[in-house]
C-alpha cells in the first residue's frame, strides 16, 4: 500500500459553487450563470492568446456565432434545442477556422487587426441581415429541454452550466498541462525555435482557434437558451474587450487566473451598476496599471504571494493500492538516435545558393558531411555560416541547390519537417521558450508525436497522462546527463547564460537527431564550460550523431572537427582536415587580409 | 463611368480621413514600435474638443481646430508618458494595455461630454458643385483640402526640419540616434504629440459627416489601423495610399450593398493582407531583434 494526499482545494470548489446558488437571490443567480459562461468564453480566448500567442480579437465573435446559430436553428427553423446544440458549436469551431486561416500568414497586430475587422464584418452581418433578426436581434429561443426540470428556472439553469464548466475547465487543464498546451506555449515563446524541434506550426495556429471556437461555442449555446434572446450588440467589440481584460487581469496562460478574472469582471459589470462611466474609468484604469505593473496579471501576483508564504493546501492522505507497473525501459539517454541511417553520408549540400534581395548570402556553397563525423564551419562574420544552417535545418528555403539527408533529398522542405527526420540545431542567439521551465523545454522536443494524436485529449484523455509522465522521467534523465536536473523546475529564462546554453544543447539532442547542428555552441561560455561543451560532443558523436558545429572559437574547432569548411562571402574557400585548413593561404587571407599572408606562412 | 467617378470622390474623402488616422498610428509606431489602440480614442477627443470649442465657446472653426490639435498633442504627450513602460514589450500587454487606456478616454469622454452624441453641422455650407455631371460637395473638397495640408506639413517637418531628421534617425536606429546625441524620450514624446495632433485633425473632419459621441473611435479607429497596416505599417506614404484605398473600397463596397460594406471592406482588407503579409509598402519598423 502507498499513501496518495489527494488535494482537497478542488473539491472544495466545486462543493462550494454547486451550493452557491441557494444563498443568491433571483438577480444575483442569474449574474452567476453569467459569470459561469464568461469564464467558459474567456477560458477559449486564453487558450487561443495567452497559450498559443494568436492574437484574436474574435472571440466575441465566435461566441456570437454558436448563440445565434442555436438561436436561428431552433427558433426560426424549429430544430429540438440538443439537436441544435452539437451544429452550432461545430459551426463556430468552422468560423473559427475561417477566422484563423489569415494566422497562416499574419501575426502579431496584423492578425490583430484582421481578426478585429472579421468580427467587425460579422457583427455587420449580425445587424443587418433578415435571417438574424437585424438589430433587435431574436426573442423567443426556446429553453433546452430536460425531462422533469424546469430549465426556464435559472437556479436549474445553473447546474447545466456549472457541469458545462468543469468539464471544459477539467479539459483547458488537461491541455494547459501536457503535450498540446505545452505546444502552444513553445510557439508563443519562440515560433523559429518551436518549428525545429517538430512543432508543426500552421497546425497549431489553425489548433489554436479551434479551441478557441469550441469554448466560445459551448458558451454562445448555452447563453442563448438561458438568456433566450439574441442580439447583435452582446457580441461586439465592447464584449471583446471585457474579454481581453478578463485573460490579461487573470494571467494570460493560467486557466484558474483567467476564471477569476472572469469572474470579478463580471461582478463588478452586473452588480455595480449605475455608476456607469465611472465603472468604465476604473475597469479601464485597472487594465493599464496591471499591464503596466503586475503583467502577469492575477495569476503571476498570486505565484509570487505563494513562493514567498507557502500555505499548504488542504490535503487528505488516502491509502491506494499499489499497481504493479511494468519497469520502464530506460533507453541510453543520449543514444536516442534512430538506428543509424545506413548510408554512409548525413548529409549532401549541393551548389545550394540564397540571395537576401540585393545580398548573395550563399553562392553556390557544396559540403559533404559522412555519418558519425564532427564536422567544423568557420569563416569570418558575414560568411553565410548561419544561413547555410538555415537552410539545412529548414528555416529558410534556397534559390538554388539540393540539399540531401542521409541520400534522401529535402531541399526546401519546412524546418518541423526537418527536426520530424532528425536534424536538430541550436541557434547562435539562444532561443529558449523563455517562459517555459527547464524540464518543459526539454520535454517539447523529446514528444514527437504528430498533431493528430491530440484526438486523444477527446478519447482517452487518461493515455496523455501516462505519456505525459513518461515525458517528464526521460526529460529529466537527460537533464542529469548536463546536471540540470536540479534546475529542471525554473522558468528557462532565469538560467545563467551558459546553463542556457546546456539547456539548449539538451532540447536538441533530447528529439533524438541523427544531424545535430550546432551554432556558435561556446560563445559566452567559460573555460570549464567549454570543456564540457567538447566532452559533449565528443559523446554525442559516439552515440552515433552526426555534428556540425559552427564556432569562431578556434581553440575548440582544432580540437574537436575532423574536418572543416570554410565559408567566405558566401563561398566555400576551403575544406579538409584542421591542419590542411589552417595551411591554407586563402583562408589565412579571409581572416586577416593579403599582407599577413606570407608572415603567416614562415 | 459617373458612377464610379461620383464613388470614387466619396471614397476619397473619406479615405482622407483614415489615411490621417493611419499616419497618426504610424509615426508612433516607427519611432517608438508602439502598438497604439488608444489612437482612436484620441481621434474622438479631438472631435469633441473641437466640437466644443466650435459649438459652445462659438470660436471660428479653424480656431477650434488648432485649439484641439494644441489640446490633443498635449494629451499625447501625457499618453506616452503613461505608456512607456510598454514600449516594445510583449505585442499582447502593448495591445491590452493601449485599447485599456481608450476605455479610459472614453470614459472620461462619458463623464465630460455624456454619453449621448452631438450632431455637428459642417463649418462651411456644404454646397454641391457640379462639374461635368459629377457631383462634388464644397466640404469634400475642405477635407481633401485640410488633409493636404496636413500631410504636406508633415512631410516638410519630417524631411526638412532638424527635430523631424532626429525623429527619423530614433525610427531607423534608436541606438546610433541616441549615439549621436538625439534625446530619444523627447523624440517619442514629440512623435505622440504629432500623431495626436493628426488624429485631432481627423476627428474635427469626420465630426460633421458622422456624429460625435464616445463610441465613435472604435469604428473609425479600426478602419484607420487597418488602412495603415494595409499600407504598410509605419510607412507613412503607406499609410496616405493605405488611407484611400480603403476609403475606396469602402465606397464602392457601399453602392451596390450598403448594409454590407463593413463586410466586404474587411474581407477584402483580410484576403489583402493574406496575399501581401506586409501591405502595399513594406514594413518600416524599429528594429527589435
Amino acid at each position: 500500500m502507498r499513501v496518495v494526499r489527494i488535494g482537497l482545494g478542488k473539491p472544495l470548489l466545486v462543493v462550494t459553487l454547486a451550493a452557491l446558488p441557494v444563498f443568491l437571490d433571483l438577480y444575483k443567480a442569474h449574474v452567476a450563470v453569467l459569470i459561469l459562461l464568461f469564464i467558459i468564453v474567456a477560458i477559449g480566448l486564453s487558450l487561443v492568446m495567452g497559450f498559443g500567442g494568436q492574437v484574436n480579437l474574435a472571440q466575441a465573435a465566435f461566441f456570437g456565432t454558436g448563440a445565434y446559430v442555436s438561436a436561428i436553428l431552433t427558433s426560426t427553423y424549429g430544430w429540438d434545442p440538443w439537436l441544435a446544440a452539437p451544429v452550432a458549436i461545430l459551426s463556430t469551431c468552422l468560423m473559427a477556422l475561417v477566422v484563423g486561416l489569415p494566422a497562416l500568414r499574419v501575426q502579431s497586430h496584423y492578425l490583430g487587426i484582421v481578426s478585429l475587422g472579421l468580427a467587425v464584418a460579422l457583427a455587420s452581418v449580425l445587424t443587418n441581415a433578415t435571417f438574424t433578426g437585424g438589430a433587435s436581434g431574436i426573442s423567443k429561443i426556446p429553453p433546452l429541454p430536460v425531462p422533469g426540470v424546469d430549465m426556464t428556472d435559472d437556479y436549474n439553469y445553473y447546474y447545466l452550466v456549472l457541469a458545462a464548466l468543469v468539464l471544459l475547465v477539467a479539459l483547458a487543464r488537461l491541455i494547459a498541462g501536457t503535450t498540446l498546451g505545452r505546444r502552444l506555449r513553445a510557439m508563443r515563446d519562440d515560433t523559429l525555435a518551436a518549428a525545429a524541434s517538430g512543432i508543426e506550426i500552421p497546425s497549431y495556429r489553425l489548433l489554436a482557434f479551434l479551441l478557441g471556437g469550441l469554448f466560445a461555442g459551448v458558451a454562445g449555446v448555452l447563453y442563448a437558451h438561458f438568456v433566450r434572446y439574441v442580439s447583435p450588440d452582446t457580441f461586439g467589440l465592447d464584449t471583446m474587450f471585457l474579454l481581453l481584460a478578463m485573460v490579461i487581469i487573470g494571467g494570460q496562460d493560467s486557466i484558474w487566473g483567467v476564471a477569476v478574472g472572469a469572474t470579478l469582471l463580471i461582478a463588478a459589470r452586473n452588480l455595480l451598476t449605475g455608476l456607469d462611466a465611472y465603472q468604465q474609468l476604473v475597469y479601464g484604469a485597472l487594465i493599464v496599471a496591471t499591464v503596466v505593473f503586475a503583467p502577469r496579471g492575477l495569476a503571476g501576483a498570486a505565484l509570487a504571494a505563494r513562493r514567498r508564504l507557502p500555505f499548504p493546501w488542504p490535503t487528505l492522505p488516502l491509502p491506494f493500492p499499489r499497481r504493479s507497473r511494468p519497469p520502464v525501459v530506460a533507453p541510453p539517454v543520449l543514444a536516442t538516435s534512430r538506428s543509424v541511417a545506413s548510408s554512409a553520408l548525413a548529409l549532401r549540400v549541393d551548389e545550394v545558393s540564397k540571395r537576401f534581395r540585393g545580398l548573395t548570402a550563399l553562392s553556390r556553397v557544396s559540403l559533404e558531411v559522412p555519418t558519425g563525423e564532427i564536422h567544423g564551419i568557420i569563416g569570418p562574420n558575414g560568411s553565410g555560416k548561419t544561413t547555410l544552417f538555415n537552410v539545412i535545418s529548414g528555416i529558410e528555403r534556397p534559390d538554388g541547390g539540393r540539399v540531401e539527408f542521409h541520400g534522401r533529398d529535402v531541399t526546401g522542405k519546412r524546418a518541423y519537417q526537418m527536426s520530424r527526420l532528425g536534424v536538430a540545431r541550436t541557434f547562435q542567439n539562444l532561443r529558449l521558450f523563455h517562459r517555459l521551465t527547464v524540464a518543459e523545454n526539454v520535454m517539447v522536443a523529446l514528444d514527437r508525436d504528430p498533431a493528430r494524436m491530440h484526438l486523444r485529449y477527446l478519447v482517452a484523455p487518461w493515455s496523455v497522462l501516462r505519456r505525459e509522465h513518461e515525458y517528464r522521467e526521460r526529460a529529466l534523465r537527460l537533464l542529469a546527463e548536463f546536471r540540470l536536473e536540479s534546475l529542471a523546475e525554473e522558468a528557462a529564462v532565469n538560467l545563467p547564460y551558459g546553463r542556457q546554453r546546456q539547456v539548449e544543447i539538451a532540447r536538441a539532442l533530447a528529439g533524438g537527431p541523427s544531424l545535430l547542428l550546432l551554432d556558435e555552441p561556446a560563445a559566452g561560455l567559460n573555460a570549464a564550460e567549454q570543456e564540457d561543451l567538447k566532452a559533449v560532443i565528443r559523446r554525442v558523436r559516439d552515440a552515433g550523431v552526426t555534428v556540425i558545429v559552427i564556432e569562431h572559437n578556434m581553440g575548440l574547432v582544432m580540437s574537436v572537427c575532423e574536418r572543416l569548411t570554410v565559408l567566405a562571402h558566401g563561398k566555400v574557400i576551403a575544406s579538409g582536415t584542421p591542419l590542411e585548413v589552417s595551411q591554407d593561404p586563402r583562408v589565412v587571407e579571409a581572416y586577416l587580409g593579403r599582407g599577413t599572408v606570407r608572415r603567416e606562412a614562415v | 463611368m459617373t458612377w464610379v467617378l461620383q464613388t470614387a470622390i466619396g471614397g476619397l474623402s473619406t479615405g482622407a480621413v483614415y489615411a490621417l488616422v493611419a499616419m497618426g498610428f504610424s509615426i508612433v509606431y516607427r519611432t517608438m514600435g508602439l502598438v497604439n489602440f488608444a489612437h482612436a480614442d484620441v481621434v474622438m477627443i479631438g472631435a469633441y474638443v473641437t466640437v466644443t470649442f466650435f459649438l459652445t465657446a462659438r470660436l471660428p472653426f479653424g480656431v477650434s481646430l488648432l485649439a484641439a490639435i494644441l489640446i490633443t498633442a498635449a494629451l499625447g504627450v501625457v499618453i506616452e508618458r503613461i505608456l512607456r513602460p510598454l514600449e516594445s514589450r510583449d505585442l499582447n500587454l502593448m495591445l491590452i494595455g493601449t485599447i485599456g487606456f481608450g476605455i479610459v478616454l472614453e470614459s472620461v469622454a462619458i463623464l465630460v461630454w455624456g454619453s449621448f452624441g452631438t450632431a455637428v453641422p459642417t463649418p462651411i455650407p456644404n454646397l454641391p458643385l457640379r462639374v461635368d455631371g459629377l457631383v462634388v460637395t464644397t466640404y469634400q473638397l475642405l477635407i481633401l483640402a485640410v488633409s493636404g495640408v496636413v500631410t504636406v506639413l508633415l512631410f516638410w517637418f519630417l524631411d526638412r526640419t532638424k527635430l523631424g531628421t532626429a525623429m527619423q534617425a530614433v525610427a531607423m536606429d534608436r541606438v546610433a540616434a541616441t549615439a549621436m546625441g538625439v534625446d530619444v524620450a523627447a523624440s517619442n514624446a514629440l512623435a505622440f504629440a504629432i500623431g495626436s495632433g493628426m488624429a485631432a485633425v481627423a476627428g474635427a473632419l469626420v465630426g460633421p459627416l458622422l456624429y460625435v459621441s464616445p463610441g465613435m473611435g472604435a469604428s473609425i479607429g479600426i478602419k484607420g489601423f487597418a488602412a495603415a497596416i494595409l499600407g504598410g505599417f509605419g510607412s507613412i506614404p503607406g499609410a496616405i495610399v493605405g488611407g484611400l484605398i480603403f476609403g475606396l473600397v469602402e465606397a464602392f463596397a457601399s453602392g451596390p450593398l450598403s448594409a454590407y460594406s463593413d463586410l466586404i471592406t474587411f474581407v477584402v482588407f483580410a484576403l489583402a493582407m493574406t496575399i501581401r503579409q506586409t501591405g502595399v509598402f513594406g514594413e518600416r519598423t524599429v528594429d527589435r531583434a
